[in-house]
């Protein structure tokens, strides 16, 4: 760090940072007992938009408390703080990150996924197209290389000029912006960032994976089912790995079994990295649903994109998918709408929110019903997720 | 001549003339080049080894095939200890065996062989029933047989034999008889019944107390536990004169026991009678479990009631040793290549014998063979300068590395030739006259390619003098090239021995399955290689399950390609839909719907690949000589009783007119189980909130020159989470490094300072800290503790963070001049704004 006007800027850092910690520790044991319309004020402006307010939002959202009593009050004042460009730029951008990478990292650096998932928040696009939509968000602040499916410098850049991103999002397609067919586009899947970190090598199954991960809040442990049928489980999967069945029998085939059938909706996507960019090749299958086939000869070939769900019978009924659509389908968009119609999706969007805006994981009776109550209002009012972060700041406002 | 054989034997007859013929021009030309120094390959006769040949004065073979069958199979048998000990001449009718006259010999074998299956021969349906078996093992002595007379009429003979299924006995699916858990329980139970008798008689081997130890380890009085387990696949509960300890005494006379009117001799008549009855009453005793009444299903059979696959033809022109494992018990693998000397192998330690041919290889474990037995492994290599090595291998997993799948070798430093496994590599080690007596530098196969899989896999090394070593994995040329290629094979050393699983040391050890390994002279090619991989590993069955009743075709089966998979599972694989009336006809609109495959009495709980399989039988898909595939998929069943137990039939949702709706197991919605330990209600302000608060709190931009690169390399070391458990120190020195560099803008920045402080400071940003400052409560400290207190923390918001911040600051700035006497308002003003910046009130939300 160079020396900031006085060249003792170094020096005086432990210093600080001494009085830093004993304020905290102060603090701490100083919070007050009960907040009053300023500090719900503040924690829920805090919570949402990431920073202090003003001095003026405030008081905005203090008399926005204040007159009126209970939740429309707290909801009032929510929705000034989901007005805020940090809300956008700092705490929707941390939100949706680590989807976006195997890591489950927030140190990344902005991309389509992250940018999409802000741009339909702030338009208020009904989230449960979001694995299945022709939509993709780019930003029209000067000075940005225009968006490639072959590289992020587009979104990477916008993140290093400190663009705003409420102001400067605007919402196109990825058939327009990409290049992508329409029916080849996914929402959040076929972006370019969940196909550089779920499409590249590997299987595919990644992408499964991931979006159970992210988009379920299941990871596969809580989701096998051994009793399902074992007929489309790829050749790749050793059914006596190392000389022992019985592991097959237990476990591989409680995951593979109903994610093989619905990962072949991937078939025809690769992720190229020497091009950096997404393929699509409708009507072939890549080659990386083929490999390994003589680890299990009499295993499954996949001839084609088409999917099922295996899961709407069985233990993952639970799941609670939507009795109006078929359960099998071709290509990722059919998939996609599949898994975003679920009662787990909502439900899952909803904790995560919960879990952001509050800070813990809602897992006490009172944060239980709290996440039932609003899925109930997600979905039952277009699934606007800028509602939910209200929703859920109003719930949490502190004592 | 036997006139069945007639039209076989013309053709056998011309081919030996014309590959005798081929043979006397081949001797002629090595004679015609013998004077130029030449080292002409040949390939060796596979049963050239023995010494009985070079004895024979008897009259000379009169044709080409009487000369193949003495090569062959005839100097293999008349050994007296084989079946010359009887069937000599002047001995026991028929007299195949005699050595006089190898003609005579030869008239009397030929109705002994069936020339279009050989492993149905006579021989060695003989031999492999216990009848003077020369090992411990007839299923060896079959196997070795087998391949005596594949030689004699030549190679691949079964190759075109199609298999005739026969139809299995009709056996209702009915509930089967399940072992109970306890062998303790039970009337009788296993303890009072089978149990006695193997540990009166049997404890003396099958032990692992005994000074011989044999496995399995069933009769072991110390364990009964473990003692029922093992004794489990040798018990047939459905038909007890089935089981292997009855069939063992009865008829293959395997250690039987003196009886009361025996008079102290092995009566096996008896012996095998108190076995059968201890196995019956027994098997009485245990209720048979329901199967679903409501069920449509197929009839009943067990894996070994199936028709034997012929598997295709395997190219073994050129065996020198060979392990198919088929042996299932004791303490020896045997060696089947009819090369002598056998190479049996010896088993040590942890290793025990897998379910469908095979042995599995744990810490601690090998298989090796004597050096004298493994000695004609370097006469034949070194005589032809080639090899191949050819193993079926599931490593156990794609971690272990040093770890010798086979080796002919010494020590951990010297070797002829070892095949291993490196991670998920492959790696050959030769000595040759260009690498070290090590096989140094070896043949790695690159790690792009994954060579090695914890799966099934036929790995092939072979050598010869142009290429090196190569290795093939599933019938496939990795690619690789030998860093030292060209050598010969002068510096081998005899007296090495071979081992499976390890090194002789015990330093290398590899685990995993072994199914099969087989070693030739020569570099087999890459055609007879993956011929060999497609002819694939163990036995195979043909099994029938009868329908007929629920289709009304005559003789009509759903016929699934089965056989044991490993030790826990059977692989069931392409069902088909045939009848084996060849006039039967198939009724329009025959619908069949979800097979699922049921043992013992239940359907088999997962792993059910044929469920979802929807189709109509007959028309254009089905013919009468090769059915209707149903399905091309496989899938494993488990293993509950073993392969003589267990008894699989197969469920339908519709058949016919007949159908069951298969009702899946329910989902059970669970609600997760509340927490109601209270946790913090607040949590630490994450790296970029922490950044933009800084910059909403001092208006210094986030893309300001200094901050930027600083946030940049910072911000992986401030929290990336808001729980406040895991905040760590190391967080707090990074936030604060931050927001000394926002203050530091902060203050350099007229514009920027003016409009947090206001004007106030901008006429001393040079002068004395205490100077400017003075005593607590003075206007110029109001300027910096207000300024902070109003930015950071809010005007009435938290009125007590807001009381301390204030009286934070104001300490600081008493200390500061304390620390560093020359310290200026600017330095002063950055440490109490980086103090407030980083505290609590601002970083806590």
């Amino acid at each position: 760090m160079k020396d900031m006007t006085t060249g003792t800027g170094l020096r005086r850092a432990p210093h600080a940072a001494r009085a830093a910690a004993a304020l905290l520790l102060l603090a701490l044991t100083a919070a007050p007992a009960h907040a009053g319309p300023n500090e719900q004020a503040k924690r829920i402006y805090e919570r949402i938009a990431g920073v202090p307010p003003s001095a003026a939002v405030l008081q905005q959202m203090s008399t926005a408390i204040s007159s009126q009593p209970g939740q429309p009050g707290l909801m009032a004042a929510a929705a000034i703080a989901t007005s805020a460009p940090s809300f956008y730029n700092v705490t929707l951008k941390n939100f949706a990150m680590p989807w976006t990478n195997r890591n489950a990292t927030v140190f990344a650096p902005l991309n389509d996924y992250v940018a999409t998932v802000i741009g339909m928040v702030r338009d208020n696009v009904p989230f449960n197209t979001a694995l299945s939509a022709d939509i993709l968000y780019t930003s029209n602040a000067p000075g940005l290389p225009a968006p490639s499916p072959a590289n992020n410098n587009h979104y990477a850049t916008a993140e290093t000029n400190g663009v705003d991103l409420m102001a400067t999002l605007v919402q196109g397609t990825q058939s327009g912006v990409y290049g992508t067919p329409t029916a080849a586009t996914a929402g959040l899947i076929t972006t370019r960032g969940a196909a550089s970190a779920f499409f590249v090598n590997g299987t595919n199954r990644a992408m499964f994976r991931f979006t159970m991960i992210n988009q379920f809040c299941n990871d596969m442990p809580t989701l096998m089912d051994i009793t399902r049928p074992a007929d489309r489980i790829r050749q790749d999967v050793a059914r006596s790995p190392g000389g022992d069945s019985r592991i097959f029998l237990n476990n591989c085939v409680g995951c593979h079994s109903g994610m093989d059938p619905m990962a072949q909706a991937f078939a025809y996507y690769n992720f190229d990295a020497t091009a950096g960019q997404m393929v699509y090749t409708p009507g072939q299958v890549q080659p990386k649903y083929l490999i390994n086939a003589t680890n299990f000869p009499f295993g499954f070939v996949t001839p084609d994109d088409s999917w099922s769900n295996r899961w709407r019978s069985g233990a993952n009924t639970v799941l609670g998918w939507s009795a109006s659509l078929p359960g099998s389908g071709n290509g990722a968009k059919s998939l996609g709408t599949e898994w975003e119609s679920s009662a787990t999706f909502a439900q899952c969007q909803v904790t995560k929110v919960f879990q952001a805006v509050c800070f813990r994981a809602p897992v006490s009776s009172a944060d239980l019903a709290t996440v039932a109550s609003i899925t109930s209002s997600f979905t039952s009012g277009g699934y606007n997720l800028k509602q939910v972060f209200q929703l859920s700041a109003a719930a949490c406002p502190g004592q | 001549m036997h006139a069945a054989l007639g039209s076989t034997m013309d053709k056998l007859l011309t081919r030996r003339a014309l590959q005798v013929g081929a043979a006397v021009l081949t001797l002629a030309a090595l004679a015609a080049c013998s004077s130029s120094g030449g080292a002409p390959t040949t390939v060796n006769q596979s049963s050239g080894g023995t010494a009985q040949v070079q004895t024979y004065t008897g009259p000379p073979a009169q044709n080409a095939d009487i000369q193949a069958f003495q090569v062959n199979l005839w100097q293999n048998i008349i050994p007296a200890n084989r079946c010359g000990g009887c069937h000599h001449q002047g001995g026991q009718s028929p007299m195949f065996a005699r050595s006089d006259d190898v003609n005579l010999a030869y008239q009397a074998a030929l109705p002994l062989v069936n020339l279009t299956n050989p492993s149905q021969s006579t021989l060695v349906l003989k031999v492999g029933g216990g009848h003077n078996c020369w090992v411990a093992d007839p299923s060896a002595c079959a196997l070795t047989m087998t391949t005596w007379i594949q030689n004699w009429i030549g190679q691949g003979s079964s190759s075109t034999t199609t298999v005739q299924l026969i139809a299995p006995p009709v056996q209702t699916a009915g509930g089967g008889k399940q072992f109970p858990a306890d062998p303790t329980v039970g009337n009788p139970s296993y303890q009072s019944t089978v149990y006695p008798l193997l540990t009166r008689f049997c404890s003396g081997c099958h032990n692992p107390a005994s000074a011989s130890p044999q496995q399995p380890y069933f009769a072991d009085p110390n364990n009964i536990d473990a003692a029922y387990i093992a004794a489990q696949p040798k018990i047939d509960l459905a038909q007890p004169d089935q089981s292997r300890f009855y069939v063992r005494l009865a008829t293959e006379f395997h250690h039987c026991w003196p009886t009361a009117s025996s008079n102290g001799a092995p009566d096996c008549p008896g012996s095998s009678a108190a076995m059968l009855a201890a196995i019956t009453a027994f098997a009485n005793g245990i209720p048979v479990t329901p199967i679903d009444p409501s069920l449509v299903v197929s009839n009943a059979l067990s894996l070994t009631q199936g028709t034997i696959a012929s598997s295709g033809s395997r190219f073994e022109g050129s065996l020198i040793a060979k392990y198919m494992f088929e042996t299932g018990q004791g303490s020896t693998a045997y060696d089947t290549s009819g090369v002598s000397p056998e190479a049996d192998l010896t088993l040590n330690g942890n290793v025990t014998w897998v379910g469908g041919w095979g042995l599995a290889f744990a810490k601690g474990s090998s298989a090796q063979a004597s050096t004298s037995s493994s000695v004609k492994l370097a006469n034949m290599i070194q005589e032809s300068g080639e090899y191949s090595i050819e193993v079926w291998a599931a490593p156990a997993d794609v971690a272990q590395t040093n770890a010798w799948i086979l080796s002919y070798s010494g020590s951990n430093t010297t070797r002829n030739v070892t095949l291993g496994q490196a991670a998920d590599q492959y790696e050959g080690f030769t000595r040759s006259s260009v690498t070290d007596t090590n096989g140094m530098p070896p043949l790695v196969t690159t790690t792009t390619n994954g060579a090695a899989q914890a799966a099934l896999q036929h790995i092939v090394l072979t050598y010869d003098p142009v290429n090196g070593q190569k290795i093939w994995v599933n019938g496939v040329f990795t690619g690789d090239v030998d860093p030292s290629k060209g050598g010969s094979f002068a510096n081998w050393d005899s007296s090495f021995a071979l081992v499976l699983g390890n090194e002789t040391s015990g330093q290398r050890q590899w685990q995993g399955v072994i199914k099969m390994v087989a070693i030739y002279n020569t570099a087999l090619n890459q055609t007879q290689i993956q011929q060999n991989f497609a002819a694939g590993v163990g036995q195979k069955y043909f099994m029938l399950f009868g329908v007929s009743s629920l289709t009304g075709v005559n003789q009509s089966y759903i016929e699934f390609t089965a056989s044991q998979y490993d030790n826990y599972s059977y692989l069931f694989a392409q069902p088909k839909f045939i009848s084996l009336d060849p006039n039967a006809t198939v009724p329009a609109n025959l619908n069949l719907a979800a097979i699922r495959i049921g043992v013992n009495g239940q359907l088999a709980p997962s792993g059910q690949a044929f469920s979802t399989v929807s189709t109509t039988l007959g028309g254009s898909n089905y013919t009468a000589a090769n059915g209707q595939l149903l399905s091309p998929l496989g899938t494993v069943v488990p293993v509950q009783l073993g392969a003589a137990n267990d008894l699989f039939f197969l469920s339908f949702d519709q058949l016919g007119s007949s159908s069951h709706t298969f009702v899946d197991p329910p989902g059970t919605p669970t609600s997760p189980t509340p927490n109601n330990t209270p946790v913090p209600d607040f949590g630490v302000a994450t790296f970029e909130r922490v950044n933009n608060a800084f910059s909403r709190i001092t208006g210094v931009p986030i893309t300001d020159a200094v901050v930027q690169p600083m946030y940049m390399s910072a911000q992986q070391a401030m929290p990336a989470t808001p729980l406040i458990s895991a905040f760590i120190s190391s967080q707090q020195t990074a936030i604060s490094s931050l927001a000394n560099a926002y203050c530091g803008e902060l203050m350099a920045n007229a514009s920027w300072r003016d409009a947090f402080f206001g004007s106030g400071l901008d006429a001393s940003l040079s002068a004395s800290s205490s100077g400017f400052f003075g005593a607590s409560g003075s206007a110029n400290r109001a300027i910096v503790i207000n300024a902070l207190s109003n930015n950071a923390v809010g005007a009435n918001v938290a009125p007590q963070a807001a009381a301390a911040v204030q009286s934070e600051v104001d300490a600081l700035i008493t200390r500061v001049p304390q620390i560093n006497a020359a310290a200026t308002v600017t330095q002063t003003t950055v440490a109490a704004c980086t103090a407030t910046l980083a505290s609590a009130v601002v970083t806590l939300q």
